[in-house]
Formats: structure tokens, sequence, C-alpha cells
């Protein structure tokens, strides 16, 4: 028989000690929406841009010029200053550049003779993300050149090269009309249209900063009874352990309820991110919250010292942070890894959620994960509770 | 007679190799102020949480009320208060919002919490404080908020382990006061403590050394054993002179008390005889001797000395339990 009068004795006592720590109140407060805020802008935009690069055009040409003027409508590069030698190597670092751009001598003459020469790129790949990104705008960008110059030749053809076109026959000039066409792809972007990585990330960021927060919070709130001895008195009076346990969850799961509420509406008043079926939403939300705070409980048990329950959270949060797929699909990580992260809560709250909210999924598509993050919830409250039970030694 | 509230037999806990606790055996009757001594160290707190269903015992059994202490731990912890030995309430919260948490905890009925509450308060000279965080009591108010809390269900036996040390003689008072009180209510008093003259206070106490009970009877009884065996003796320079006998064989202690010398010896009336036959220390000048009555210090020396043997033909202790 559990009692009410007892969980609600807990409950309120530590509830108290939260509200008169000031100076924790005062950060789980201010820091879950400021954190949202600024990781929201960290991670607004998934595209690369302003990378500093300079550019050499030993060209001089109008073919030359006329590309480079593409180039530079594209605000994937910060230009600078050219510094170098264009012809031997050229040191980006010294430089203070991602990429150096060479357009040859004689390159717009050869795109005239047929024999076009390749513009020179030196790309700096340190970063796996820039070069790629730099090669694709370069690509991209001769690519329009291409079509452009494309499209003028055949607007000046003279007539009679028209009507001498005439004379081949019908199937030889479909096929030579389509090959001067630019084949395209029509692509439906289904789930986030307008292909914003705030959207994709934001669950990311709201269940990174509450796993946080919830972990770090209540792991200290058993030992830190133990090393009071308080617990020594806990445990002397008819409180079960599944008292003590429901009694310190109950007041953190309400506060954390009010911190992932303060990070979703950060969410949608500041980055303007729709949250689809909020039943559902809170339904994740709630049991992700449980799972974590069971998660800090155990660790909390099972710790002597306050300073040791800090540390094995801070071993635990360390590969949720990087492996839960809370910034990147998990579908990148390798098979083995994606086994282990699919122990943590946060993995099972971020797809959960976006399968709620970008998919529009229905309860059904998401049952596996909920069921996981009860059974955690669960799982880790009674291992809790019953490490409450070895108390000396 | 009244029945035994608290049995233990060959009660025992070991950590790793070290015997904290050797096969404890006595027993407590209702109504008692039951005083458990001993040195630091020598067992009593182990001894406490056993009783309270805090540690596991390793051997022998302990019973509250007929109850197991460890198999029926959460049937009899309603019944009991606990003082531990260093202050572990909840110093973020008020004296009143302590007083609550634990009748809550205890299971007082919601309607009853605010009386009781009044009551301890009222009982422990505590009211005027009753808004004040706990961490901000003195040593002596916090000590007394301790005991309230273990009051705050009215339990029939309440142990305290060393509940006045570091106090100043004033709160020691109050809190030997309030234990009176308790006693003459018809609750039961588990005291562990070593200051001797606290031990007098107890209706019955036992003493512990290595783990071992040493011996377990009234402080009366217990004092009778060492009645007529105690010799004080006069003797200049006292400092030099105790230093000299406590080399002598034969003697188990010297101790200054008031200027003389009281001496804890194998066969006293011999050693006297010798003495005044031939005074063995040039140095030193013989100026009298009478015999004293036994005061507990003498008592808990004489037994952490190992005076009382169990098979000597020295003065038998009531109810000699060393070695059970």
């Amino acid at each position: 028989m559990i009692s009410w009068t007892a969980i609600e004795a807990i409950a309120y006592k530590e509830f108290v000690h939260v509200w008169r720590d000031r100076r924790v109140m005062l950060l789980i407060v201010v820091l879950p929406p400021f954190f949202t805020f600024l990781f929201g802008h960290a991670f607004e935009n998934s595209t690369i841009r302003d990378v500093p690069a300079m550019y050499f055009d030993a060209d001089h040409s109008p073919q030359s010029q006329e590309f480079l003027a593409l180039l530079k409508a594209k605000d994937i590069f910060d230009w600078k200053p050219w510094n170098g030698d264009p012809i031997g190597k050229i040191d980006l670092f010294t430089a203070g550049v991602d990429a150096a751009i060479v357009m040859p001598a004689g390159w717009g003459q050869g795109l005239q003779d047929g024999d076009p020469k390749p513009i020179r790129a030196v790309l700096d790949g340190s970063d796996t993300n820039t070069a790629p990104s730099v090669q694709g705008a370069l690509q991209e960008t001769l690519g329009d050149y291409q079509s452009k110059k494309r499209d003028e030749l055949i607007e000046n053809l003279p007539d009679e090269i028209i009507d001498l076109g005439k004379q081949l026959p019908v199937p030889i000039r479909h096929e030579f009309s389509s090959m001067m066409t630019p084949w395209d792809v029509k692509v439906e972007t289904l789930y986030n249209p307008k292909l914003s990585f705030i959207d994709y990330v934001m669950p990311g960021i709201v269940g990174l900063i509450l796993q946080l927060i919830t972990v770090t919070l209540i792991a200290s709130t058993i030992t830190r009874e133990r090393e009071v001895g308080t617990l020594s008195q806990l445990l002397v009076t008819p409180l079960r352990q599944s008292e003590i346990v429901i009694g310190k969850v109950l007041p953190y799961l309400v506060i954390s309820m009010f911190l992932i509420a303060s990070t979703i509406l950060v969410g949608n008043l500041h980055f303007g991110v729709k949250f689809q079926q909020p039943l559902l939403l809170s339904i994740t939300c709630f049991l992700f919250l449980l799972f974590s705070l069971g998660l800090g409980l155990l660790i909390s048990s099972f710790s002597r010292t306050q300073t040791q329950a800090i540390q094995i959270s801070i071993f635990f949060l360390l590969p949720v942070m990087l492996l839960s797929g809370a910034f990147a699909p998990l579908g990148q990580l390798p098979r083995p890894v994606r086994i282990c992260s699919e122990l943590f809560p946060l993995t099972h709250f971020c797809r959960a959620f976006r399968n709620v909210n970008l998919h529009h999924s229905h309860i059904s598509s998401i049952a596996g994960d909920l069921a996981f993050l009860a059974v955690g919830a669960i799982f880790t409250c009674a291992g809790a509770s019953y490490l409450l039970r070895i108390i000396d030694d | 007679m009244p029945e035994s509230l608290i049995v233990l037999k060959n009660l025992s806990k070991r950590f790793g190799k070290k015997k904290a606790v050797n096969r404890i055996s006595m027993s407590i009757r209702t109504g008692e102020i039951f005083g458990f001594l001993g040195a630091n160290g020598a067992g009593k707190t182990t001894t406490i949480r056993m009783l309270c269903g805090l540690t596991k015992p390793t051997a022998g059994i302990g019973t509250i009320c007929g109850l197991n202490v460890w198999k029926d731990r959460f049937r009899i912890r309603s019944r009991f208060g606990y003082v531990p030995q260093k202050f572990s309430l909840y110093s973020d919260l008020t004296v009143g919002e302590n007083l609550r948490f634990f009748a809550g905890a205890y299971r007082v009925p919601s309607q009853k919490i605010k009386a009781r509450t009044q009551k301890v308060l009222c009982d422990l000279d505590l009211e005027r404080r009753e808004s004040e965080r706990a961490g901000r009591l003195s040593g002596g108010y916090k000590q007394l908020l301790a005991i309230a809390c273990a009051l705050i269900h009215e339990p029939i036996l309440l142990f305290m382990d060393e509940p006045t040390a570091g106090l100043d003689p004033t709160h020691r008072q109050a809190i030997w006061d309030l234990i009176y009180e308790l006693s003459q209510a018809g609750t039961t008093i588990f005291v562990t403590t070593h200051y001797m003259d606290e031990a007098e206070r107890c209706t019955d106490v036992g003493f512990v050394d290595g783990g071992q009970l040493l011996a377990n009877g009234s402080p009366r009884d217990l004092k009778e054993g060492l009645k007529g065996h105690l010799l004080e003796v006069q003797v200049e320079p006292a400092m030099t002179a105790m230093f000299e006998f406590r080399k002598l064989p034969g003697i188990f202690g010297a101790d200054l008390r008031s200027g003389n010398l009281r001496i804890q010896a194998e066969d006293p009336d011999a050693l006297l005889h010798s003495w005044q036959v031939h005074w063995p220390f040039p140095g030193l000048k013989f100026l009298g001797f009478n015999w004293v009555e036994p005061d507990m210090e003498d008592v808990f020396q004489a037994y952490s000395r190992g005076y009382f043997k169990p098979d000597g033909d020295h003065p038998a202790p009531v109810k000699l339990a060393y070695k059970v």
C-alpha cells in the first residue's frame, strides 16, 4: 500500500530543496530557453556559407570575367584579396582562406576553340564538409554558365545553319535537341518542404538540454542524502523505497515538463517551428523525461558521493550527445554503434518527436519508441528503488 | 517485572575481517533508560544501526517487541524513533517543515499532523523557532529538533546515539530532563554515551568494548562490584607518582582525582600492606590513604582495563557477559 501522504511529504520537501537553492533555480529557469535560442541559431542553417576564398584571373577574358561574376553572386564565398603564387604551390593556410580559384590563361579562348581548359581550384579538406560544398558550388556555377553559353549559341545561330540542320533526319534532330536541353529532375520534397534545418534539429536541441538538466539535477538528490546522513533517517521511517522514488521523481517531473514547454515555446515563437499533434508530443516528452529522471535516480542511488554521481552522469551524457542522432541522422552511423545508440532515451525521443512533427505520423508508428521509453522509465525507477535497499558498506 | 522490549542474542556484525559487534546478548525491559557505554569505535553505533534495521546483522538475532530487527524491519519502524549521532535533518527546511515532513514519512494521519507538530514543538521548547531554517540553529537546538523529529509519531522506544556529544552543560541537562520526561510517560530509551556522569542517570547500562559486551546491569550493581576495592592515596608529587604507579605490575590504573591518586589494583589490600611495610619510592612522599566509593567512571575504567576477568577471583561483576 503506497501512502499518498508520505509521497506528498517527500515531493514537497524535494521541491523546497530546489526552490530554496536560488542559484540552481535561476539556472534551470534561464538556461533551457537561452540554450534553445543559442543552439537554434547555431544550427538554424545547415548550408555552408561565407567560406573565405580568393581568386586569380590569369585569363582576363570576357568569359572568365563573366564566370567570376556568376561565382561572386553566390553567398557561399567570402572573397579575400589574392595572396600567393597563381602558378606554383598555393598555401591556403598562410593566405587565410579555405579555397583558391585560378582562371588559367587562355581559358576563354579554349572555350571558343573547342578545347576547354579546367579551372584550377585548391581546397582545404581538413573540415570534411567545406571542400565538397565548395566543389559542388563551383560545378554548379560552371554548369549554369555552360547552359547560358549554349542558349546564347542557339539563339545566335544563323538561319542557314538552322536550315542545314533541318535536312538532318528527324530522329537525329530530336536526339540532338534533347542533348542540347538540360536534363532535369523534378523534385517533390515532403515533410520539410522548405528544407529548413531548424525544423529537423529542434527536437535534438530540446531533448539534449532536457536530458542534461534532468540527469544532473536528480543525480545528486539521493547521494546528497547519503552524504549528509538524512538517508538513514528516511530509511528508519516506515517509508517504502518505492514511495521515496516516486516522491523524488514527481517534483522533478513537473519542473522538467515546464522546462521542456519553455524550450518548445522558444522554438515556436522565435524560430517559427510548428509543433503538430500536441497530445502525442506531450506523451513523448513525458515518457522521455520520466526515463531520464529514472536514469538520474539510478545513478544517484548507485553513487556513494555527490562528486561521483556528477562524474557518472557526465560519462553517461557524453555518448548520448554524440550518438543519439540529435543533430544528424542515425543512418550515418555504423551498425554496431547504432545498436548502442538505441539504448539512449534521447534517441527514441528524437525519432518519435520527428516522426510526429515532420512526418505527421500516427501513434502506431512511434509506439515502439514510446514503449521503449516507458519500459526504460519503469526499469530505472525500480532499479533505483532496489538500490536504495542496499544501505551500508 | 516488566517484560523485555529488546532482546539481543549473539548479535554480531563484521565488516570484512573486522568484528564490529561480536556476539552481544542482552535484554532491555520496557520503561528502562538503557545506557549503552563504550569508547569510540567500540561498536555502539553499529549495534544501534542493526537494531534500527539499517544494517543487516551477520549473525545472531535481535528482536524488538518480539519482531526480528532485520526481517520484520518494515513492521517495527513505526514503533521507534532514531536520533542519529550526526545531525541529519534537512538544513534548508525550516523547523516546522522538518517536523511535518517526518510526520508524513511516519504516516501520521494528515488530520493529526498539526496537533502532533504543535505538541513536540511545545515539549521541546522549539515553538519560537518554528520558521527558522534547521541549518541555522545552534548545536543544542539542532539536537532538540532531531529528537523532536524522532518523537513526532509518538514511538514507544527511542534510540539516541550520543545525543549530548559536543553540547554545553545547559543543553545536556535539557536533553536529560527530556529523557526523564519521556521515560516517565512510558517511553523506553536506548541511549549511547561516553560521558560517565550520564551513565549514572540510566536505569541500566551495558559496557561494550571492542565489539563485546563486558558488563550489563544497573549502575548501582556495577559499582557494587568495585566497592571496598578502590584505594585512594595521597602522595606528593602526585603527577610523578601517577606515572610511577602505572608502571607497577598488579596495578591496572592510577588516575588523579582532586589531587589524590585513585588506584585500581589486582589486590589493593596486599599492595597497601606492602607499602605500609616498605615504601618503595624514595622520591615520593606517602601522606595517607582511604577506601573510596566507586563511580561509573571507575567502573568503566575497570572494565576497559581488563580489571574484571571472567575466571579470576576478582570482584565478580553483576551479570558478567564477557565472552558469552
